[in-house]
Parts: C-alpha cells; sequence; structure tokens
C-alpha cells in the first residue's frame, strides 16, 4: 500500500521537477519584462550541451553542470543586450525575434555538431520501496527544483538585487525615477532566466539524447507552466507546478504521455478562461 | 407605445469596485427628445455611470431600461444596434487609421456604394475635417479627434446620443460650434445626455440637468432650477457632504 | 461586388497595378508551354503553400491575431484527405468529397479551438501559445502513431513514416478515364484556386467585413461601442484564415500522395510566420508575393543544405522584426513610391508658387 502511494508521489515529484525547473526561467523573464522567450529551449540546449562537453573533457559532473549554468547565463545577458533590450514595449515582436533566434541557434549547431551528441550516462543509484525501484537521480531533480524555487525567493526578497527587481516588476518608471538601474535589472534578469534555464538542461542532460533541437521537448510543458502562473514568479509558478504536475500524473497514468499532454492544454485553455492573470493574478486578490 | 415613456430609465443602480462605491442607487430618466447634462465634482461618478449605461461596465446592482426594454445584460454592441451611441472621455477612435476610414466604419453601417462615399464627404464638410482626410486619426489635433469621434458617434444615427466631456480641450469657438451640432441634432430627433463640466456650455444647450455627487443624484431639475440651488454651488465648492 | 476588388485596405488599384497583373497572370498560364514537366509540378508545389500564408495575412495582418497554429490546420486538412481519400476509395468525386471534408474539418476545428479563446477572452502573446501548443501537440501525436493499430477506417497514421497511399485528386472526365490533377492539370488548378482565392479575398477585406476586421484589430473596444459584435468577427477570420491552411494541407496531400508530422510540428509551424512577418503582413498582395519568392529561395538552398536554408529563414525573422517590422517587401514598395513623389511634390509646389507669386 505505502509503496503505491509513494510510487504515484514519485511521479507526481518527477513531473513537477520537470515542470519547474522547465518554466522558471521563462517566467522570470516573462514576469520581469513580458517577453516570451522563444528562444528559451536553446538555452536549456547550451546548458546541456556545455555540461555534457565538459564531462567528456574530463570535468566532474557537478562541475560541469555548475558550468553550463553559467554558460547559458552569459549568452543569455549578451542576447538581451543585443536583440531584447530593444523590443521591450512590443511583446509580439520579441517573441518573434527570440523565434527567429531559436531557429538560428537550432540549425547552426545541426550545421556544426550534427544532429546528435554522444550523452552522459544518468548517475547510477537506485533503491526499492516494495515492488518498486526508483530512480536517485530523478529525486535528485526534485531536490533541485526546491532548490530553484528557494533560490528564487531568496534572491528576489533578500537581495538588493530582488528589491529592485521587485520594483521595476512593479512600475519600471517609477522605479527609475528613485534611482534602480533599470537597464542592469532587466539585463541581469534575463541573464537569471537563461541561467535557469542553462541549469535546467545541465541537470537533464545525464538523462537525455543530447540533440540540438531537444530544447523543443521543454516547450509545452515551459509555456503552460508560466502561463497557468502568471506574471508573479513568487506566487505563481510554484502553485501552478502542482496543479499541473496532478493534472499530468493523473492524466500519464489514465491514458499515457499524449492525454497527459493534452490535459496539459486543456488546463491551460480552462485557467486563462478563468483566471485571466494566471494563479499569480488570483492569489494576489484574494490575499489584498 | 406610451409617449410619456422615458428613451433611457435607470432604476436603483450602483456600481462597487472592491471598497469603492463608484455610482450608488441612482435613477434617472432621459426623455425622448430632450437635451440632458449630468454634472457634478470630479469623482462624482458621472464617467461611471455612462459605462454602466452603454455596458462597458456590469452594474453590481439596478436595472437599465432603453426604449423600453431591459437591456442590463446586453453587452455593449447589442445596445449600439439598438440605438444608443457614445463618445468616450478620451478620444477613441482608430488611430491608425485614416480620419476617412473611421468615419467609413461608422457610417457603414446605414449605407453602401456611392452613398457611403457622399456620406463621408458630407461628415467630413460638417467636421471641418475634409483637409485632413486621408491622415491618420492619430496625428489630429486634440480638438479634432474629439470632434471626429463625435462625427463617428452620430454617423450611427442613435437615438441617444452619450457624450463624455465632448468639450474636453476645445477653444471657445470650437466649444459653442459643438452646442449648435448638437442643438441641431436634437431638433432633429436625436436625444442628448453629455457629462459636462463647462458652464456655459450647459447652459447653451441643456434641458434638463442632474447633479450628481459621491455617486449619488444629488439634485434635479431644469438648468434655471440647477442654477438657482445654492446646495449644488456647495458642492462644487466642496463645503458640504 | 467585383468593384471591392479594389479598396483601401489592399494596395494597389490602378492601371500601375493591374497591367503587370495580367501579364504575370499570363505568364503563368502560358508557364507549361515552356517549362518541361518536373518544373511545372515543381512550381505547383511552391504555389500550393501560399494558400496558408494568405490565411495567417488575413488572421494576423487585417485581424491582428497572431496564430501560430497555421501548420495545425494544415496537418488537419492534410490528414483529412488521407484518410477520407484512402476510406472513401480514392475514384473521382470521392477525392473532391475528401477535399471538401477535409477543408471543413479543419474550419470545424478552427471554429471551436477559436471559440474557446476568443470567448474566453485570450489574446496577444497567449493566443500565439495556446496555437503553438495545440500545433506541437497535434504533431506529438501524430509522431508515435507508427502502430499499425493506429489508424483511421483503412488508413494507417503511421506515425514518422508517414501516411501513404492515398489517390490524387481527379475527377470524372469526357471519354471515361478520370482526370488526375497531377503534373500540368494540377498546376492549372492551382493557379486557378490562386487566382480565385486572391480576388477574392481583395472583395473581402475591402467589403463590409473587412473594414470590421481592421477597426477590430485597432481598437476592439471602440469597434463594439460602434455596434459590431468583435468576438463573431474575430473568429469568422480565424476560421477562414485557417481553412486556407487546411487547403494548403490538402494540395500538398495531394501533390506528392505523402503527408507526415514534420509537416506539422517545428520547424515547420515557424514557416509561415517567417513568410509573412518577411513580407508584410498588413497586405495582401505583398504576403503573396513575398510568400512566394521566399519559399523559391528556401528551395533554392534545401537543395544545397537544409540547415542553412532554415538558419536564413530564422535570420530573416530577426532581421525582419529590428530592422523593417512592416515587412521587406512593403517596406520596399514604400521606398519606390518614396523615389517618385518627391518629384511630383516638388512640381505641385513649383506649380503652385508660380500661380501665387507676383
Amino acid at each position: 500500500m505505502f509503496a503505491e502511494i509513494f510510487s504515484f508521489a514519485y511521479q507526481f515529484a518527477d513531473v513537477f521537477a520537470f515542470l519547474i525547473l522547465a518554466a522558471a526561467g521563462l517566467a522570470i523573464v516573462f514576469g520581469m519584462m513580458g517577453v516570451i522567450n522563444m528562444a528559451h529551449g536553446e538555452f536549456i540546449m547550451c546548458g546541456a550541451y556545455v555540461t555534457v562537453g565538459l564531462v567528456h573533457a574530463g570535468l566532474p559532473l557537478v562541475l560541469a553542470q555548475a558550468l553550463g549554468t553559467l554558460a547559458a547565463g552569459v549568452v543569455g545577458v549578451a542576447v538581451e543586450w543585443t536583440i531584447v533590450r530593444k523590443l521591450y514595449k512590443r511583446p509580439l515582436d520579441s517573441l518573434l525575434a527570440t523565434w527567429g533566434l531559436s531557429l538560428i541557434v537550432t540549425q547552426g549547431m545541426l550545421l556544426i555538431f550534427g544532429s546528435s551528441l554522444a550523452g552522459i550516462g544518468t548517475p547510477q543509484g537506485s533503491f526499492s520501496i516494495g515492488a518498486y525501484t526508483f530512480s536517485t537521480y530523478r529525486l535528485v531533480l526534485f531536490g533541485c527544483a526546491l532548490a530553484v524555487l528557494a533560490v528564487i525567493y531568496l534572491v528576489f526578497m533578500r537581495t538588493r538585487f530582488g528589491i529592485h527587481a521587485r520594483a521595476t516588476m512593479q512600475n519600471a518608471s517609477i522605479a527609475q525615477a528613485t534611482g534602480v538601474r533599470v537597464g542592469r535589472v532587466y539585463a541581469l534578469s534575463f541573464g537569471l532566466g537563461a541561467a535557469l534555464a542553462g541549469f535546467c538542461g545541465a541537470m537533464y542532460a545525464p538523462t537525455m539524447t543530447l540533440m540540438p533541437t531537444m530544447g523543443a521537448a521543454f516547450l509545452i510543458e515551459s509555456f503552460v507552466t508560466v502561463v497557468v502562473g502568471g506574471a508573479n514568479v513568487l506566487l505563481g509558478t510554484a502553485p501552478a507546478g502542482v496543479v499541473l504536475a496532478v493534472v499530468r500524473t493523473a492524466l500519464n497514468g489514465w491514458g499515457g504521455q499524449i492525454i497527459g499532454q493534452i490535459g496539459m492544454l486543456l488546463a491551460v485553455i480552462v485557467v486563462i478562461r478563468l483566471l485571466p492573470e494566471g494563479l499569480s493574478g488570483w492569489l494576489a486578490r484574494r490575499t489584498r | 407605445m406610451n409617449a410619456a415613456a422615458p428613451l433611457l430609465r435607470t432604476t436603483g443602480l450602483s456600481k462597487r469596485f472592491g471598497g469603492h462605491t463608484a455610482v450608488s442607487e441612482v435613477g434617472i430618466d432621459i426623455a425622448q427628445g430632450e437635451i440632458h447634462c449630468l454634472i457634478g465634482p470630479n469623482g462624482a461618478g458621472k464617467s461611471t455611470l455612462f459605462k454602466l449605461v452603454v455596458g462597458m461596465h456590469e452594474p453590481t446592482a439596478g436595472r437599465i431600461e432603453f426604449q423600453g426594454r431591459d437591456v442590463t445584460g446586453d453587452r455593449p454592441f447589442r445596445r449600439v444596434q439598438q440605438g444608443m451611441s457614445i463618445k468616450m472621455q478620451t478620444p477613441s477612435v482608430f488611430r491608425e487609421l485614416p480620419v476617412r476610414q473611421n468615419l467609413h466604419i461608422a457610417l457603414q453601417h446605414h449605407v453602401r456604394g456611392a452613398e457611403l462615399a457622399r456620406e463621408e464627404d458630407r461628415l467630413l464638410e460638417l467636421l471641418d475635417l475634409a483637409r485632413d482626410q486621408a491622415k491618420p486619426a492619430g496625428a489630429l489635433a486634440h480638438g479634432q479627434q474629439q470632434w471626429l469621434e463625435i462625427g463617428m458617434a452620430i454617423a450611427l444615427r442613435p437615438a441617444l446620443l452619450l457624450m463624455d466631456e465632448p468639450t474636453a480641450g476645445l477653444s471657445p469657438e470650437e466649444t459653442f460650434r459643438t452646442g449648435e451640432l448638437i442643438r441641431e441634432l436634437n431638433a432633429g430627433g436625436m436625444t442628448v445626455l453629455a457629462v459636462e463640466h463647462d458652464m456655459a456650455f450647459v447652459r447653451q444647450i441643456a434641458q434638463r440637468v442632474t447633479v450628481l455627487h459621491f455617486g449619488k443624484v444629488f439634485a434635479e431639475g431644469s438648468i434655471q432650477e440647477i442654477v438657482a440651488d445654492p446646495r449644488v454651488a456647495e458642492i462644487y465648492l466642496g463645503k458640504t457632504q | 461586388m467585383l468593384k471591392l476588388i479594389n479598396g483601401s485596405q489592399t494596395l494597389g488599384a490602378t492601371r500601375a497595378f493591374w497591367l503587370p497583373f495580367v501579364a504575370v497572370v499570363a505568364a503563368m498560364l502560358v508557364y507549361p508551354v515552356f517549362a518541361d514537366a518536373y518544373s511545372v509540378g515543381n512550381m505547383a508545389y511552391l504555389l500550393l503553400w501560399v494558400f496558408m500564408a494568405m490565411g495567417l495575412c488575413l488572421v494576423w495582418g487585417y485581424g491582428g491575431i497572431l496564430s501560430f497554429g497555421q501548420t495545425l490546420f494544415f496537418g488537419i486538412g492534410g490528414y483529412g484527405y488521407g484518410v477520407l481519400a484512402i476510406n472513401l476509395g480514392g475514384e473521382s468525386a470521392t477525392t473532391v468529397l475528401a477535399l471538401a471534408l477535409a477543408i471543413l474539418a479543419s474550419g470545424a476545428v478552427a471554429a471551436v479551438l477559436g471559440y474557446f479563446m476568443i470567448w474566453g477572452r485570450i489574446g496577444g502573446v497567449f493566443f500565439g501559445i495556446v496555437t503553438l501548443s495545440s500545433t506541437l501537440v497535434l504533431a506529438f501525436f501524430l509522431g508515435q502513431t507508427a502502430g499499425p493499430e493506429w489508424r483511421v477506417g483503412e488508413a494507417r497514421l503511421n506515425g514518422f513514416n508517414g501516411m501513404k497511399d492515398m489517390a490524387p485528386l481527379n475527377v470524372p472526365w469526357f471519354g471515361g478515364e478520370p482526370l488526375y490533377f497531377e503534373g500540368v492539370p494540377l498546376y492549372y488548378l492551382v493557379v486557378g484556386l490562386l487566382l480565385v482565392v486572391y480576388l477574392g479575398l481583395r472583395i473581402l477585406l475591402n467589403s463590409r467585413f473587412g473594414h470590421v476586421v481592421v477597426a477590430v484589430r485597432e481598437d476592439p473596444q471602440r469597434a463594439e461601442l460602434l455596434g459590431y459584435d468583435v468576438r463573431k468577427y474575430q473568429l469568422a477570420t480565424f476560421v477562414i484564415g485557417s481553412m486556407l491552411a487546411g487547403l494548403s494541407g490538402v494540395l500538398y496531400t495531394s501533390w506528392g500522395q505523402f503527408i507526415t508530422p514534420a509537416s506539422v510540428g517545428l520547424p515547420a509551424a515557424s514557416m509561415p510566420i517567417v513568410w509573412v512577418a518577411f513580407s508584410g503582413r498588413s497586405d495582401l498582395t505583398a504576403t503573396t508575393v513575398g510568400s512566394f519568392l521566399v519559399l523559391w529561395t528556401f528551395q533554392a538552398l534545401t537543395v544545397h543544405s537544409q540547415q542553412a536554408a532554415l538558419l536564413l529563414m530564422g535570420a530573416m525573422l530577426l532581421a525582419t522584426v529590428m530592422l523593417a517590422p512592416q515587412g521587406f517587401v512593403i517596406g520596399m514598395v514604400q521606398l519606390v513610391r518614396g523615389v517618385f513623389a518627391p518629384r511630383r511634390r516638388r512640381e505641385a509646389a513649383t506649380a503652385m508658387a508660380e500661380e501665387g507669386g507676383s
């Protein structure tokens, strides 16, 4: 009996981790700047490729993952500076520009690296409960998702950057008038979003085949979580992750992956219909 | 049809936004064929009342009847189709589209083809916008945009024309011309309900006046009665509740 | 009604436009006389995508609704035709029925999806996200239908291997044998349909409907306050545009007797956006001409390297947004006009000075 319950909880944790890790970076960029970063998948891919490349070069996994995350963050800052910065008041245009960038990067990577790269194995380690065996690494991923939420909370609530960032999110022109360097906040936020995406890629790299188009596998889930969560990362992303993970786990168990995905899509449509500002908008209203 | 039935009647109309009551238990009657002005200090709820009448807000309580029918649940487009037309407080025209096309979109409800083109010309002349007809509406001066929006509103040939501050930002001469236009339209059968701050303009056009204060009807009567009422002056000067 | 072919919503109304137009159409009609069979078939292939582009132009350029779902409806049209053609037998009138029903199916799905989104007040970027997600879900679904149990009647979906063996469009013809729309007949069918759709859209856009669609794009609240049910116009626009994508899908499947999930998912889903954004979504003719040019360029490059071609598409999209948001084709038209207009203004100014001076 316990084994069944644990198995369900494990699957929930697995889906929850995927949603949070995939969506966190996108949520920050969207919440901060209203930008839908269609190249989000490519930052994930960047983190994964750098990680795997470094592991093949001899670095230990954890160090490689840290550097993969960092690499994605740096690239993010560069992208913000050259492209995204010019498109802030134009949400649809920034969507299109980042989509163009996404095409350039994936096809460029295909040209340079070919269609797949030798991967690295999932770190060994499993445990059993009852008749079920579970991979330890996926629990690590769950831990990482919780860590990401904690880090976001700490950064935005406890650091000076966080205060500036929240002020900018509320009202950028007033924040600027009080001395906040809004341009720098945007650049760092985009970089943070890209780094979180890179972190997702770095952590999932050992579990996936490496392809330049691997970012696409995270797209639907990250979009859906961000839309359901709403613009406030602190308030919305985690609850959205919980709700969607429950829906997904239940539907996966009932009908398989495809039913799970369709279910998520329907969940998005229903949520947008009932709560146009996502869960964070609804929660913010309730607590007022 | 009862000839005395009002064209527009609100009963117990209220609107609350969170903790703030913008409109409270407002009951007004607008008779067919009259020019009625709605005045009151800032924040009295006049624009909110307008938006309730045309359907842009849903009332918290109360009823709205137009031409004898209950329209409280009707969407704005349906009320417009039944004969309402509104000119908003901030100029609401299609800024990127040429002036002529703005009028075209309003006029095409009633006319087509060559007659439509003639009506466009006629309105452009009336609004003194013929020279600027190819310009995007957003490039017009503020006063011209007001006039354009008025033109679009009357192009619908409404039974009831709602105007939220039609003379805001207009010169005295433009204000006077607007007043003359409204009186002409009224002589042709159009009922007009206007929110206004410019008392000279109110005196020029109004037959009946309703005063709103803190979302409630404070006073109501002919323009002479209202002007002579000392309480009305006081609420403008902020002395009493 | 024919008068509406010219109007304020579409560029090109004078003889300076229509004479070259007639010349181009004439050239297209005699093309098969001079070109070899392969080129004719290839030209039909390039042209059949233009319907999808025109549909997106209507929905996005004129309607202001950013839909990433064109390949979703392309897929429904294409797979729908395949399923119906295979199950109905593929002889003559049944393929025409298959064409009609497949297009109607894409319209029906668009109506349902559009209804939920539009009445649910989903707009802007969210509309794009939901349509993109729907497209990716369909692509994902079709991708895992490789097993023999995945079939509709007799038609196997076949996963990534693609659905095949459906009959091409054919109609009963004089002399017993049906006329198969392949090669030259298909070319003429596509050209004919293009003319009809192009002129039909011009009429639609310059009509009352078209003016309302543009008004809704510019200021939905103002449009509603002028007495128009904004939601109905948005839904109608979305359904028409999506059905045009479905038409492209049907013609594609008939052309190659083959369709795969790759036509639905990424990067295929990006292509209509690139064509239409690059050409200039706010005008029908710009989109039609520009999309064809981009398609032709893409094909020329794909021969050498598909990745390079797609990379160029991405670069074109980025360049359009950063440098010429109104579209490069429209930008060029304005440039050309600008070259001629200053001269006219100078001449007018000189004339006025001569009259007034003394």
